[in-house]
């Protein structure tokens, strides 16, 4: 592996995120389009499926990928439009790190104990 | 400085005797201030004479002996052992097609400069002096003079590891040296090059190129400076 500082784990970690969430996507609308299948169909029984704890977990992490992906995509922009934004990319990751973890803190205090209790 | 005991392994290949890269170990006493191109020097003279790589001024101007060096680019002529510590791994550059042992072929990185017409375009009639310029001009593109054409940018590039094609930030760099050179013309030329599809919106501004360059060139700032002027000077 090239050791690459910041800069090169924000892009990979931008690009696995983003792959990550085209994923989903496409899993998400197929999943959604079954209702039109109507009510014998078979959407009622994906959804207590993907409500099993793996998937859940899954959920966890698309949400740690969509906001990461958000906020790194607009130190993108900074980087992109402005002198400084280059300059302090490595600063402006960190509160990318930080700005996700403070986010996904009390999305975890929420959800977890839910999967732990098998709600 | 006492001579220490250090192990260095080099990634050797030579694709006539070959099927497959294999690593060689070296087991040696250098000093800590020597150079990793004088630990390779040692080897190449008194050790192995199989061992092939390039080299020329051996002080950080020709840019010849760029390599990989612990996991990350940089000049064999520029980085000591004592920056190393004992355990020393040296590949050749990656993305470029490995000729010997530590000789890649440098020949699609100097299409790509070659490609951004890296000269003055100016057809105007010469004044009857100098093409007179302000230092504030100068200053303008003085970073990207001082690329010295080693490669250390483009092959720590992800982007050009994976797209052989992407005309990779040394060009850019060059580019870059003439766009905002204030006597220079051709920035419509360069633009058409740079513009193209493996031009320079394939950056994915993962800074390894900046971190690697043994110049001190913010590389990633003169493709965003370029990035700029081509967005809004509706080039």
């Amino acid at each position: 592996m090239y050791r690459g500082r910041e800069g090169q784990w924000a892009f990979l970690l931008h690009r696995i995120s983003g792959v990550a969430i085209a994923l989903y996507l496409l899993l998400h609308v197929l999943d959604i389009s079954l209702v039109m299948l109507g009510p014998d169909g078979p959407f009622d029984a994906f959804l207590a499926f993907y409500h099993n704890w793996p998937f859940r977990i899954g959920l966890l992490m698309v949400i740690a990928a969509v906001v990461y992906h958000a906020l790194n995509g607009l130190r993108i922009i900074l980087m992109d439009f402005t002198t400084w934004g280059v300059k302090i990319q490595r600063q402006l990751w960190y509160g990318v790190l930080v700005l996700t973890t403070l986010i996904g803190i009390p999305v975890l205090w929420v959800v977890v104990p839910q999967i732990l209790a098998g709600v | 400085m006492e001579p220490i005991e250090i192990n260095v392994k080099i990634k050797r290949f030579n694709p006539e005797a070959d099927s497959r890269p294999y690593w060689s170990d070296y087991t040696l006493q250098a000093r800590p201030s020597d150079r990793v191109l004088d630990v390779m020097h040692h080897i190449k003279w008194e050790v192995d004479g199989s061992l092939a790589f390039r080299r020329s001024c051996a002080h950080g101007i020709c840019g010849s002996d760029a390599m990989l060096i612990n996991g990350v680019n940089r000049l064999a002529c520029k980085v000591l052992v004592k920056d190393l510590g004992n355990r020393i791994v040296i590949e050749p550059l990656r993305g470029l097609e490995v000729k010997k042992d530590l000789i890649v072929d440098m020949d699609s990185f100097f299409d790509s400069f070659k490609a951004v017409l890296p000269f003055l375009i100016n057809d105007d009639a010469p004044p009857p002096a100098e093409r007179l310029q302000s230092p504030e001009e100068r200053a303008r593109f003085d970073e990207t003079t001082k690329c010295i054409l080693c490669a250390a940018c483009t092959t720590s590039c992800p982007v050009f590891w994976t797209n052989g094609s992407y005309i990779g930030p040394a060009a850019i760099v060059n580019a870059h040296r003439f766009i905002f050179d204030s006597r220079d013309k051709g920035t419509a030329q360069r633009i058409d090059v740079l513009n193209a599809g493996n031009g320079l919106w394939r950056c994915r501004t993962a800074y390894n190129c900046t971190e690697a360059c043994p110049r001190d060139i913010p590389v990633t700032q003169a493709i965003e400076e370029v990035r700029r002027a081509m967005l809004f000077r509706g080039a």
